[in-house]
């Protein structure tokens, strides 16, 4: 019957402690409600559960104890009274129920007992608490078969000794099994806290990294539409017209000026093709040109368009290509036309003043020039030696002024497009015969051979110009030959190019040589004494013709002309500005040579407008040599 | 070459005075001259001139106005017409011998290579 009480008891009491161990997960607190529960059902003065570490240490860490006793939480227990080689006993299970701490039997140390007198301990009863952990972690290494001593559950009974009851002896066994449970439990629950921890940690990162990443396209979008807004605003407000056009011929792009010059706005532009805006013949004219651009090759040109109120007004386009970085494909191109109306009116006014100047020039001069003649006869009186030099002055310098109007009259012409070139099938031979012609007498006047080699080669030029260009250059050689030397006139089937500025020799150096440095221009005038010259052939230098022929392969046939004389040579630095209007190489010179400073300009624009190109090459004191090129006549 | 009776039409007497001593001196030919259009035409019937040179810039009738009546006319349109003019571009030159003159000498021009010109373009 008693029996039955006491397990009756047990039991209850075990399911209490049970229960309220397995209401918790907190370590701590199973820990402490342990404690608690064992020292009220043994009805003892002193329960303590003492963790033992990995290092061999241990503390205290939950005590349940009478007011009347020393509390013995957080302390360790010395090596020497609690040694490894107990822990050892320990992990493999041992149980000490000590009735009389102090009785002989009972087999404690010295040591010990002194120990325990100081926490009045009379009778103790020590079971440990050792986790078989299915899971187990690196650093808790696996000693007797999986046991693990984790900590002891002591009960201390202070007031006297006590003999420990079977009963009791189980109870903190099954209690000190529970707490190893709940231990086991609470570290995996604890791991498992630690991972969801993480877990939580890593999560709120990246849900931050998230928000700051959207925060960044915020501001990015913000600044983006920022900028754009300010591009927008600049493109509106200048007054050109500023397109982007796709590969397919589509306007993507299209600033505000569109309204203002087209009366389109830009959103009806959008997707549209170039034809639809503009029209079939204004793009068929433009056509070329955006053909050019989509092939990579940024193109200027000058063009002429209705705008919506029906005016009609000049203006500057300028496509630039727009190149995929990756693909290197042409995605379109960027246009850019601005309204050059006003520069063009203030062209054409130039243009008719220079021309009405120039023809009203000519009358007077004509009276000037023949009464200058007339009075040089002597049939209308004798004049002194003076009088005579004085009236040779006149003479000379109106010549030099009548060929001046006419180089300024021809080059305006010919600079404002009111020519253009009237081309036509014709022979280089009759060009270099009539310009040879028409140099005999002068060169015959400054005592310089005059050599030719005409060769039959058909050319589509506006001969007029030719001739002109022709005896330009031939009038120039001459005035700077020294008597008895030769001027050549050659042509050679082919092409050339100019030779590269890289190519070219540095310039060379001022050395007080202003003797050698001339300027070339045209004369067109020749004496009217006219004589004859002889005639030999001469051919261009061959190695002149071996650079040239380098471009024929991609320029299609050329034909060359030389002009070439045995003077005192250009300075390398002067070859190409010698091109430029009244450039002077030297003034004193130019003068002695009433020259006009316009001649090889004209010269260049002549050739210009036949698609040739015209270059010179001199050897310092071994003389210069005056290249043009022009295309070659062909059937198609 | 025997000596011719020139006619020379041109609104500014400084180019008649200078057209009459470069030929009298250097050919030996007589000049008539006349300040407009209107006044060479009457002067081409009455005197039947051998050559008539022709300014094409004059107020009201100009030179290729004045060339078209007076090759419309039955008296005047065997005499050669030479125009002078200050426009001397090709191009000009070709649009001016397009009208059926007999020739273009563009000023400024020496008088006394006149004569030799004329009788030049005139194959005389």
């Amino acid at each position: 019957m008693e029996e039955l009480q006491r397990q009756y008891q047990r039991a209850r009491l075990f399911a209490e402690v049970t229960l309220k161990i397995r209401q918790s997960l907190h370590l701590n607190e199973i820990l402490q409600t342990t404690v608690v529960e064992v020292q009220r059902i043994l009805n003892t003065d002193r329960v303590l559960i003492y963790q033992v570490f990995a290092d061999k240490t241990g503390k205290t860490i939950s005590e349940a104890v009478l007011p009347d006793y020393k509390t013995i939480l957080d302390m360790e227990f010395p090596e020497e009274v609690f040694p490894k080689t107990y822990q050892d006993l320990y992990s493999k299970g041992r149980v000490q129920a000590i009735a009389d701490v102090h009785a002989p039997a009972a087999g404690l140390t010295d040591c010990l007992v002194d120990f325990v007198d100081q926490f009045s301990v009379q009778a103790k009863l020590i079971v440990p608490i050792v986790l078989n952990l299915g899971l187990r972690s690196a650093d808790t290494p696996a000693e007797n078969g999986g046991n693990q001593l984790w900590g002891l559950l002591i009960a201390h009974h202070c007031q006297a000794p006590r003999q420990w009851t079977e009963f009791e002896v189980d109870l903190m066994q099954q209690l000190a099994d529970q707490i190893g449970i709940a231990i086991a439990h609470g570290q995996l629950m604890e791991n498992l806290e630690t991972i969801v921890a993480q877990r939580t940690a890593e999560l709120r990162q990246v849900n931050q990294n998230l928000q700051q990443e959207i925060a960044d396209r915020v501001q990015a979008e913000d600044s983006l539409r920022q900028n754009e807004e300010q591009l927008r605003l600049i493109t509106d407000t200048l007054p050109v017209l500023i397109a982007y056009v796709d590969h397919q011929e589509r306007y993507r792009f299209n600033n505000a000026a569109f309204k203002i010059w087209l009366g389109k706005s830009p959103e009806t532009m959008r997707g549209k093709r170039l034809r639809q805006i503009w029209g079939g013949a204004t793009y068929n004219r433009i056509r070329p040109w955006v053909k050019k651009a989509l092939a990579g090759e940024t193109v200027h040109y000058e063009n002429e368009i209705c705008r919506f109120d029906q005016t009609i007004c000049s203006v500057d386009v300028t496509y630039i290509p727009h190149q995929d970085e990756k693909t290197g494909k042409i995605k379109g191109f960027f246009a850019l036309t601005s309204d050059i109306s006003d520069r063009k009116a203030i062209e054409r006014m130039k243009d008719e003043f220079i021309s009405v100047v120039s023809h009203e020039l000519r009358t007077p001069l004509t009276s000037i020039h023949s009464s200058l003649k007339l009075l040089s006869t002597g049939q209308l009186g004798t004049l002194s030696p003076d009088g005579q030099q004085i009236l040779g002055i006149a003479d000379d310098n109106t010549d030099r002024l009548v060929r001046l109007v006419n180089n300024v009259l021809d080059l305006q012409r010919i600079e404002s497009g009111d020519v253009t070139m009237d081309r036509q099938a014709c022979n280089a031979s009759d060009l270099m015969v009539k310009a040879t012609e028409a140099m005999q007498a002068m060169a015959q006047q400054y005592e310089v051979q005059l050599l030719t080699q005409p060769l039959s080669i058909p050319l589509w030029v506006d001969p007029d110009y030719i001739v002109q260009a022709l005896t330009n250059l031939l009038s120039n050689a001459i005035k700077f030959s020294a008597p008895g030397t030769t001027v050549t006139l050659s042509v050679q089937e082919g092409s050339a190019m100019p030779p590269s500025p890289m190519a070219l020799p540095p310039p060379a150096t001022a050395q007080g040589r202003r003797s050698n440095a001339r300027q070339r221009e045209s004369g067109q005038s020749a004496s009217d004494k006219s004589n004859s010259s002889t005639a030999k052939s001469q051919k261009c230098d061959p190695q002149k013709l071996e650079l040239g022929d380098l471009k024929s392969r991609k320029t299609g046939s050329m034909v060359r002309f030389c002009v070439q004389d045995q003077g005192q040579g250009i300075p390398k630095n002067k070859l190409e500005s010698i091109f430029e209007r009244f450039h002077q190489v030297d003034s004193s010179d130019a003068r002695k040579k009433g020259g006009t400073g316009l001649g090889l300009t004209i010269c260049r624009k002549i050739i210009d407008q036949h698609d040739g190109e015209i270059w010179a090459e001199s050897t310092e004191g071994e003389g210069s040599t005056f290249i043009f090129t022009l295309p070659l006549w062909s059937p198609e | 070459m025997n000596p011719k009776r020139v006619l020379i039409i041109d609104d500014e007497e400084a180019i008649q005075t200078v057209v009459k001593f470069g030929l009298k001196m250097a050919a030996g030919w007589d000049v008539l001259t006349a300040n407009s259009g209107m006044e060479g035409i009457y002067q081409a019937q009455v005197e039947q001139p051998d050559i008539i040179l022709l300014d094409v810039m004059m107020p009201e009738m100009d030179g290729l106005a004045t060339f078209k009546k007076l090759s419309q006319a039955p008296e005047t349109r065997a005499i050669p017409v030479i125009l002078l003019t200050a426009k001397a571009q090709a191009s000009e030159k070709r649009i001016f011998q397009k009208t059926g003159v007999n020739g273009v000498i563009t000023k400024p021009f020496n008088s006394l290579n006149l004569a030799k010109e004329i009788s030049r373009i005139l194959n005389w």
